[in-house]
Protein backbone atom coordinates (compact mmCIF):
# COMPACT_ATOMS: atom_id res chain seq x y z
CA UNK A 1 0.00 0.00 0.00
CA UNK A 2 1.55 2.96 -1.28
CA UNK A 3 2.25 5.95 1.15
CA UNK A 4 1.30 4.14 4.50
CA UNK A 5 3.31 3.85 7.89
CA UNK A 6 3.95 0.63 8.95
CA UNK A 7 4.29 -0.23 12.74
CA UNK A 8 7.00 -2.53 12.69
CA UNK A 9 7.15 -2.89 16.70
CA UNK A 10 6.56 -1.86 19.70
CA UNK A 11 7.97 -1.19 23.65
CA UNK A 12 6.15 -0.50 26.23
CA UNK A 13 7.81 0.30 29.28
CA UNK A 14 5.69 -0.03 32.66
CA UNK A 15 8.22 -1.22 34.97
CA UNK A 16 11.68 1.44 35.42
CA UNK A 17 13.92 0.21 33.24
CA UNK A 18 17.47 2.19 32.66
CA UNK A 19 17.48 1.89 28.83
CA UNK A 20 14.95 0.21 25.76
CA UNK A 21 16.39 -1.18 22.32
CA UNK A 22 13.72 -0.15 20.03
CA UNK A 23 14.81 -2.29 16.81
CA UNK A 24 17.75 -4.46 16.86
CA UNK A 25 16.84 -8.30 16.62
CA UNK A 26 13.18 -6.86 15.61
CA UNK A 27 14.57 -4.34 12.83
CA UNK A 28 12.83 -4.76 9.33
CA UNK A 29 15.32 -3.95 6.57
CA UNK A 30 12.93 -3.27 4.07
CA UNK A 31 12.23 0.63 4.10
CA UNK A 32 14.33 3.06 2.83
CA UNK A 33 12.96 5.57 5.94
CA UNK A 34 12.04 4.73 9.15
CA UNK A 35 10.17 6.79 12.11
CA UNK A 36 10.75 6.46 15.60
CA UNK A 37 7.98 7.86 18.11
CA UNK A 38 8.36 8.05 21.27
CA UNK A 39 5.44 9.45 23.55
CA UNK A 40 4.58 10.19 27.61
CA UNK A 41 8.23 9.48 28.43
CA UNK A 42 8.27 9.76 32.29
CA UNK A 43 11.33 9.16 34.58
CA UNK A 44 11.92 8.35 38.18
CA UNK A 45 14.25 11.06 38.84
CA UNK A 46 14.48 14.50 39.24
CA UNK A 47 16.61 16.75 36.78
CA UNK A 48 17.71 13.45 34.48
CA UNK A 49 18.59 13.66 31.10
CA UNK A 50 17.08 11.64 28.55
CA UNK A 51 19.28 10.21 25.74
CA UNK A 52 19.23 8.06 22.37
CA UNK A 53 21.92 6.32 20.55
CA UNK A 54 22.16 3.97 17.17
CA UNK A 55 21.73 -0.05 17.57
CA UNK A 56 24.48 -1.50 15.43
CA UNK A 57 23.95 -4.68 13.68
CA UNK A 58 25.38 -6.64 16.57
CA UNK A 59 21.99 -5.11 18.51
CA UNK A 60 24.16 -2.99 20.57
CA UNK A 61 24.20 0.71 21.18
CA UNK A 62 27.29 2.81 19.40
CA UNK A 63 28.81 4.33 22.64
CA UNK A 64 31.82 5.76 20.17
CA UNK A 65 32.04 9.71 20.14
CA UNK A 66 30.41 9.63 16.56
CA UNK A 67 27.09 11.99 17.32
CA UNK A 68 27.12 15.09 15.64
CA UNK A 69 23.75 17.23 16.45
CA UNK A 70 22.19 20.66 15.64
CA UNK A 71 18.26 21.65 17.26
CA UNK A 72 16.31 24.68 17.39
CA UNK A 73 15.17 25.01 21.13
CA UNK A 74 11.72 26.48 20.96
CA UNK A 75 10.69 27.57 24.71
CA UNK A 76 7.44 28.85 25.94
CA UNK A 77 9.51 31.17 28.55
CA UNK A 78 11.70 32.25 26.76
CA UNK A 79 13.73 33.12 23.68
CA UNK A 80 14.57 30.22 21.04
CA UNK A 81 17.91 29.28 20.81
CA UNK A 82 20.32 27.37 19.05
CA UNK A 83 22.36 24.18 19.99
CA UNK A 84 24.89 22.18 18.34
CA UNK A 85 27.74 19.72 19.00
CA UNK A 86 29.55 17.76 17.86
CA UNK A 87 31.67 14.21 18.60
CA UNK A 88 29.71 13.02 21.50
CA UNK A 89 28.82 9.77 22.08
CA UNK A 90 25.05 10.16 22.26
CA UNK A 91 21.78 12.51 21.19
CA UNK A 92 20.72 14.32 23.72
CA UNK A 93 16.71 14.54 24.26
CA UNK A 94 16.03 16.63 27.52
CA UNK A 95 16.34 17.29 30.53
CA UNK A 96 13.18 15.73 32.25
CA UNK A 97 11.53 16.04 35.78
CA UNK A 98 8.67 14.01 38.04
CA UNK A 99 6.11 16.55 38.13
CA UNK A 100 2.41 16.18 36.94
CA UNK A 101 2.56 16.82 33.21
CA UNK A 102 7.11 16.28 32.98
CA UNK A 103 7.55 13.78 29.90
CA UNK A 104 8.90 13.42 26.32
CA UNK A 105 7.38 13.42 23.15
CA UNK A 106 8.56 13.55 19.65
CA UNK A 107 8.99 11.90 16.50
CA UNK A 108 13.22 11.00 15.10
CA UNK A 109 13.07 10.23 10.89
CA UNK A 110 15.39 7.30 10.38
CA UNK A 111 17.97 7.86 6.75
CA UNK A 112 20.43 5.04 5.40
CA UNK A 113 20.45 3.20 8.46
CA UNK A 114 20.36 -0.24 6.01
CA UNK A 115 23.37 1.09 3.87
CA UNK A 116 26.95 0.36 5.49
CA UNK A 117 28.32 2.79 3.09
CA UNK A 118 26.99 5.91 4.31
CA UNK A 119 26.52 7.81 7.60
CA UNK A 120 22.84 7.54 9.59
CA UNK A 121 20.83 10.50 9.78
CA UNK A 122 18.24 11.25 12.12
CA UNK A 123 16.07 14.23 12.07
CA UNK A 124 13.84 14.77 15.05
CA UNK A 125 11.09 17.23 16.32
CA UNK A 126 9.89 17.14 20.23
CA UNK A 127 7.80 18.46 22.76
CA UNK A 128 8.91 17.86 25.84
CA UNK A 129 7.99 19.76 29.46
CA UNK A 130 11.41 19.97 31.21
CA UNK A 131 12.24 19.50 34.54
CA UNK A 132 10.80 23.20 35.28
CA UNK A 133 7.26 22.44 33.84
CA UNK A 134 8.56 24.58 30.63
CA UNK A 135 7.40 23.95 27.45
CA UNK A 136 10.75 22.64 25.19
CA UNK A 137 10.30 21.82 21.95
CA UNK A 138 12.94 20.90 19.76
CA UNK A 139 13.41 20.99 15.66
CA UNK A 140 16.48 19.25 14.29
CA UNK A 141 18.51 16.47 14.03
CA UNK A 142 22.11 14.47 14.55
CA UNK A 143 24.24 12.14 12.17
CA UNK A 144 26.28 9.11 13.30
CA UNK A 145 29.33 9.93 11.80
CA UNK A 146 30.35 6.63 10.75
CA UNK A 147 29.65 4.01 7.52
CA UNK A 148 27.73 1.73 9.10
CA UNK A 149 24.44 -0.42 9.03
CA UNK A 150 22.15 0.98 11.92
CA UNK A 151 19.06 -1.06 13.69
CA UNK A 152 17.30 1.08 15.46
CA UNK A 153 17.82 3.47 18.51
CA UNK A 154 18.51 3.05 22.05
CA UNK A 155 16.84 5.45 24.51
CA UNK A 156 18.73 5.49 27.64
CA UNK A 157 19.75 7.27 31.31
CA UNK A 158 22.90 7.67 32.51
CA UNK A 159 21.22 8.45 35.93
CA UNK A 160 18.09 7.96 37.11
CA UNK A 161 15.75 5.01 34.62
CA UNK A 162 12.98 5.80 32.13
CA UNK A 163 9.09 5.45 34.56
CA UNK A 164 6.75 4.73 31.76
CA UNK A 165 6.30 5.71 28.01
CA UNK A 166 5.61 4.21 24.63
CA UNK A 167 8.34 3.43 21.49
CA UNK A 168 7.22 2.81 18.47
CA UNK A 169 9.33 1.89 15.26
CA UNK A 170 7.62 2.41 11.66
CA UNK A 171 8.56 1.96 8.55
CA UNK A 172 7.54 4.32 5.66
CA UNK A 173 6.13 1.99 2.85
CA UNK A 174 7.19 3.08 -1.07
CA UNK B 1 37.17 17.78 38.71
CA UNK B 2 40.24 14.86 37.37
CA UNK B 3 38.59 12.40 34.92
CA UNK B 4 39.74 10.21 37.86
CA UNK B 5 37.77 11.41 40.29
CA UNK B 6 34.77 11.30 38.15
CA UNK B 7 34.75 7.47 37.45
CA UNK B 8 35.16 7.28 41.31
CA UNK B 9 32.18 8.99 41.64
CA UNK B 10 30.79 6.89 38.71
CA UNK B 11 31.53 3.88 39.80
CA UNK B 12 29.79 4.44 43.25
CA UNK B 13 26.41 6.21 41.92
CA UNK B 14 26.22 2.88 39.82
CA UNK B 15 27.00 0.15 42.37
CA UNK B 16 24.53 2.09 44.78
CA UNK B 17 22.11 1.50 41.78
CA UNK B 18 22.33 -1.68 41.39
CA UNK B 19 20.56 -3.48 40.08
CA UNK B 20 19.52 -2.07 36.70
CA UNK B 21 17.51 -3.22 33.83
CA UNK B 22 16.96 -3.12 29.97
CA UNK B 23 13.92 -3.82 28.07
CA UNK B 24 14.69 -5.83 25.01
CA UNK B 25 12.54 -7.56 23.14
CA UNK B 26 9.22 -6.60 24.93
CA UNK B 27 11.57 -8.37 28.42
CA UNK B 28 13.15 -6.47 31.20
CA UNK B 29 16.28 -8.06 32.08
CA UNK B 30 19.34 -7.00 34.47
CA UNK B 31 22.03 -4.88 33.07
CA UNK B 32 24.89 -7.86 31.70
CA UNK B 33 28.71 -6.44 33.26
CA UNK B 34 29.37 -4.72 29.62
CA UNK B 35 26.03 -2.61 30.56
CA UNK B 36 26.68 -2.21 34.12
CA UNK B 37 30.37 -0.63 32.40
CA UNK B 38 29.25 1.02 29.65
CA UNK B 39 26.70 2.69 32.06
CA UNK B 40 29.56 3.96 34.44
CA UNK B 41 31.77 5.48 31.69
CA UNK B 42 28.03 7.28 30.76
CA UNK B 43 27.86 8.13 34.32
CA UNK B 44 31.26 9.49 34.41
CA UNK B 45 31.09 11.31 31.15
CA UNK B 46 27.64 12.91 32.54
CA UNK B 47 29.55 14.28 35.68
CA UNK B 48 32.66 15.81 33.76
CA UNK B 49 30.42 17.12 31.29
CA UNK B 50 28.04 18.82 34.53
CA UNK B 51 31.27 20.04 36.53
CA UNK B 52 32.96 21.84 33.19
CA UNK B 53 29.59 23.13 31.26
CA UNK B 54 27.17 23.02 33.73
CA UNK B 55 27.45 27.17 34.83
CA UNK B 56 27.81 27.61 30.93
CA UNK B 57 24.05 26.17 30.89
CA UNK B 58 23.33 27.60 34.21
CA UNK B 59 23.57 30.87 32.78
CA UNK B 60 21.91 30.65 29.87
CA UNK B 61 19.02 29.73 31.85
CA UNK B 62 18.88 32.60 33.83
CA UNK B 63 20.34 35.61 31.21
CA UNK B 64 17.39 37.53 30.74
CA UNK B 65 15.55 37.29 27.04
CA UNK B 66 17.44 39.40 24.80
CA UNK B 67 14.31 41.91 24.14
CA UNK B 68 14.72 42.62 27.85
CA UNK B 69 18.45 43.10 27.52
CA UNK B 70 18.38 45.07 24.98
CA UNK B 71 15.41 47.16 27.68
CA UNK B 72 18.12 47.66 30.06
CA UNK B 73 21.32 48.76 27.78
CA UNK B 74 18.68 51.58 26.39
CA UNK B 75 17.77 52.61 29.77
CA UNK B 76 21.09 52.41 31.35
CA UNK B 77 22.18 55.02 28.21
CA UNK B 78 19.32 56.96 28.91
CA UNK B 79 19.65 57.46 32.82
CA UNK B 80 23.15 56.71 33.26
CA UNK B 81 22.74 53.52 35.78
CA UNK B 82 24.59 50.14 35.07
CA UNK B 83 20.75 47.46 35.46
CA UNK B 84 22.28 45.59 32.41
CA UNK B 85 25.72 44.88 33.45
CA UNK B 86 24.77 44.62 37.45
CA UNK B 87 22.45 41.36 35.94
CA UNK B 88 25.05 39.83 33.73
CA UNK B 89 27.25 40.40 36.80
CA UNK B 90 25.06 38.65 38.73
CA UNK B 91 24.18 35.84 36.99
CA UNK B 92 28.21 35.09 35.98
CA UNK B 93 28.55 35.07 39.79
CA UNK B 94 25.93 32.99 40.86
CA UNK B 95 27.54 30.71 38.82
CA UNK B 96 30.79 30.94 38.90
CA UNK B 97 33.55 28.87 36.33
CA UNK B 98 34.91 25.82 38.33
Amino acid sequence: MAGSLIKIYEEIVTSAVSSVDLGGANWDSSYDVYMVKFSNVTVTTDSTILYARVLKSDNTADSTANYDRALTILRSDTNFTDTGSTNQTEFGIEILGTATGESANGIFYLFNFNNASEYNFCTTEMSNLDNASRLIAGQGGFVHTINQLGKGLQFFMSSSTIAGGIFTLYGLNK
Amino acid sequence: MTEEQALEQATQEIEDAKPLYKQINKERLEFTQADYDQAIIDRKNFILDEYNNGYIRARQEQYLAIPEQLDLIYWDGVNGTTNWADHIAEVKANNPKP
